[in-house]
């Protein structure tokens, strides 16, 4: 029989490892990852050739490393060891990285048992940086399948085939992400060490972030962010406080914490992560600094404060300023029209922002700025801003009729719609108003509805015999059922319904009839009720300060005689947000350090600690 | 593994000029850290730069009270004629 020499050394050397609790160099012992140096390749050989493939050979291989851990009355004292060990051996001799879907699964199945291991309370914390590695060698096999679809296309087709409505596909990303939540949790759980806020982590406790970390990258790689809600409450009701762990994980941490409160529109939480990650960011860690603010940037912008250029010009924001210059000169600029086309799918920023995953965000978010500026400008040009002489006297507050602001709106459409430049009409012509729905809201035209305007598209007659011979089972059927639930027989080609233009000469099919077409005031009195409603909608936020009238529409800014009528009308959006978040700066996910003089006294008494009273007996008994 | 997944980065020689763009488009990835822990100090900015530490990274007042630009310009003539038609 084959000798296994440098196979003995090496379950030799494991066992000592194992026995003096060395997990840093267990992890090292364990290489998976190609180039491998000599040595592996003469075990791998030694493998292939006294335990080649087959259920004999992985017994005899379970045997030997059995006596990695101590024997107990009970059998082995950490029985998912072993048989993680044996699943190395196999995956060593087995593994053809030619084929990567099989090398994933293969891998997927090894880190699987490796988390297992990691569970044991005793134990666990050894193969700690093993699940670590193996999860980052995943977690960089499934993202590179992810960008290669052709190399996972049968086993999609072969899922997907059987019952597609029902199933939701999983990726490999999202299956690696569910792996390494396994091992986030047994190490979010792990009970030894000193508990509490205080107490810095220790034994599998320290993993916490470096596997909620990279659980995270794969998420938001593969785009299921909800899943991350559940780890960032486990955190929060779990974790030991976030300061005590190493500068990378933090950073890393309130990167990802950030970006999720941001795609939650929870942007005053989201800022206050994202900006202490880039604080504590290493400065010449350009490119994560650089990742932050794509974030941070967009995350003030919502709140209405901008990037300076000193920020701008910075090294790590490379390539920002041509983004988010732009926007904020349309945000100051006031033209809604010019801001949607820039945001529109067609531009080339609009497709940055989109790949950075806040397109729809800026889109949703910052119009109602864009609006602000606009109705600031229209109440400098056209507004009455109160009579300077008539100070001591009660004159009327300063106002501007929303009929200005209206007319500045048609200006703005028909603007945009005589720039010949443009691919799509974003405004509308004079007298081309709808007659009825949004204003301000341009539907593009619907192929399929094209010609309806013109009532004689709708019923010509050469049309009859073609609708006939598609429909005529329905229009024109063997016969139908009457009031009374009969049947009536009906003559062929007789429509059912009866004739259109005889039968229903009186009825009026158009929904929209009521509005007539071509009365000016009308469309006016629409578009009025929807500057009215921005309007409305920018002093509910607070965006400008003052009150609506809405016959004879005005608005009125009152009590503007101190500081003067711009700035009682239109305050600073930032200062008017955060006066009104700072309130509250609690960011969810992030454990702090307990603040010492509120619960000083509390957390010298153990304060959070779980008192076990299982054991006692109730008031009153003997 | 690592080599076939990062196929793009494997020949050297092609395309060099390509690479730079790739960095700034391809990686939208939040890399791991060289290092695992470093003092506060390194995280702050140089201080080499004229502005000092405390430059001010924000803008919070941004609103345009410029009325000789085009665009308030032509918004004031078009009110003007609105005015005078009605």
């Amino acid at each position: 029989m084959a000798t296994t020499p440098i196979l003995d050394q090496f379950l030799g050397s494991l066992g000592e490892l194992v026995q003096n609790r060395d997990g840093g160099k267990l992890q090292d012992f364990l290489q998976i990852e190609p180039p491998l140096s000599e040595i592996y390749q003469q075990m791998i050989a030694e493998l292939r050739q006294r335990y080649p493939p087959g259920s004999d050979s992985d017994t005899a291989l379970q045997q030997r490393c059995e006596g990695l851990v101590p024997k107990t009355k009970g059998g082995s004292s950490w029985s998912a060891f072993p048989t993680f060990v044996r699943l190395y051996f196999s995956f060593m001799r087995d593994v053809n990285i030619e084929n990567l879907l099989e090398t994933y699964n293969l891998l997927k199945g090894l880190l699987n048992q490796c988390v297992l291991s990691l569970g044991d309370s005793q134990m666990g914390v050894v193969v700690l940086p093993t699940v670590l590695y193996l999860s980052k060698v995943l977690a960089k096999l499934a993202m590179g399948l992810d960008r290669r679809p052709e190399l996972i296309a049968h086993i999609l087709r072969m899922e997907g085939g059987s019952d597609q409505e029902n199933f939701e596909k999983v990726t490999l990303v999202e299956k690696s992400a569910n792996v390494v939540r396994e091992a986030f949790i047994k190490c979010l759980t792990d009970r030894s060490g000193t508990p509490g806020p205080h107490a810095k982590p220790e034994g599998k406790r320290k993993g916490i972030y470096l596997m909620a970390n990279l659980c995270l990258k794969l998420l938001f790689q593969c785009g299921k962010l909800r899943n991350a809600e559940q780890m960032f409450s486990s955190i929060s009701a779990q974790s030991p406080p976030l300061a005590h762990f190493p500068a990378s994980q933090r950073v890393t941490y309130l990167y990802y914490l950030g970006r999720y409160l941001f795609s939650n529109n929870l942007f005053y939480p989201a800022q206050i992560a994202l900006q202490s990650a880039y604080d504590q960011c290493h400065r010449q860690a350009l490119s994560q600094r650089n990742l932050i603010l794509t974030y941070l940037i967009p995350c003030n912008i919502v709140m209405g404060r901008f990037p300076s250029q000193a920020l701008l010009q910075r090294p790590e924001a490379q390539g920002l300023a041509e983004q988010f210059d732009p926007l904020c000169r349309l945000i100051v600029h006031g033209d809604y029209l010019a801001f949607r086309e820039h945001l529109s799918v067609n531009s080339k920023s609009a497709q940055w922002f989109a790949r950075k995953g806040i397109l729809l965000t800026l889109r949703n978010r910052c119009e109602i700025l864009v609006w602000r500026s606009f109705c600031r400008k229209v109440f400098i040009q056209g507004g009455y801003h109160g009579d300077p002489q008539a100070q001591a006297q009660r004159g009327p507050p300063p106002y501007l009729y929303l009929q200005k602001l209206l007319m500045a709106t048609r200006w703005l459409q028909r603007k945009h719609n005589t720039q010949p430049s443009n691919g799509h009409v974003n405004g509308l012509a004079e007298g081309e108003h709808h007659g009825y729905g949004s204003q301000t809201i341009e539907h593009p035209a619907d192929p399929e509805f094209t010609g309806l305007d013109d009532p004689q598209n709708v019923t010509k007659s050469d049309n009859d015999h073609e609708i006939l011979k598609k429909y005529g089972d329905y229009l024109a059927s063997d016969g139908y059922f009457d009031e009374a639930g009969n049947w009536q027989d009906n003559a062929p080609g007789n429509l059912i319904d009866g004739e259109p233009e005889l039968d229903y000469q009186e009825c009026e099919f158009n929904p929209y009839a009521t509005s007539t077409y071509d009365d000016e005031n009308d469309q006016s009195s629409l578009l009025m009720q929807e500057i009215e409603s921005i309007l409305a909608s920018l002093l509910t936020q607070g965006l400008m300060r003052g009150y609506l009238t809405h016959r004879n529409p005005r608005f009125a800014i009152p009590g503007a005689r101190l500081r003067g009528a711009l700035p009682t009308g239109f305050p600073n959006v930032w200062q008017t947000i955060y006066a009104r978040e700072k309130e509250d700066s609690h960011v969810p996910g992030w454990v702090k350090l307990p603040e010492p003089t509120a619960t000083g006294a509390a957390a010298l008494g153990g304060g959070g600690r779980v008192v076990n009273l299982s054991g006692a007996r109730p008031v009153g008994n003997q | 593994m690592s080599n076939s997944t990062t196929a793009q980065n494997k020949p050297e020689s092609e395309q060099p000029q390509q690479q730079k763009p790739q960095v700034l488009e391809e990686d939208d990835e939040f890399e791991d850290f060289p290092v695992e822990d470093w003092p506060q100090e390194e995280a702050e900015q140089a201080t080499g730069s004229a502005s000092g530490t405390n430059e001010h990274l924000w803008e919070e007042s941004w609103d345009d009270d410029d009325a000789a630009e085009d665009f308030s310009k032509q918004l004031k003539e078009e009110l003007k004629k609105v005015e005078g038609s009605s």
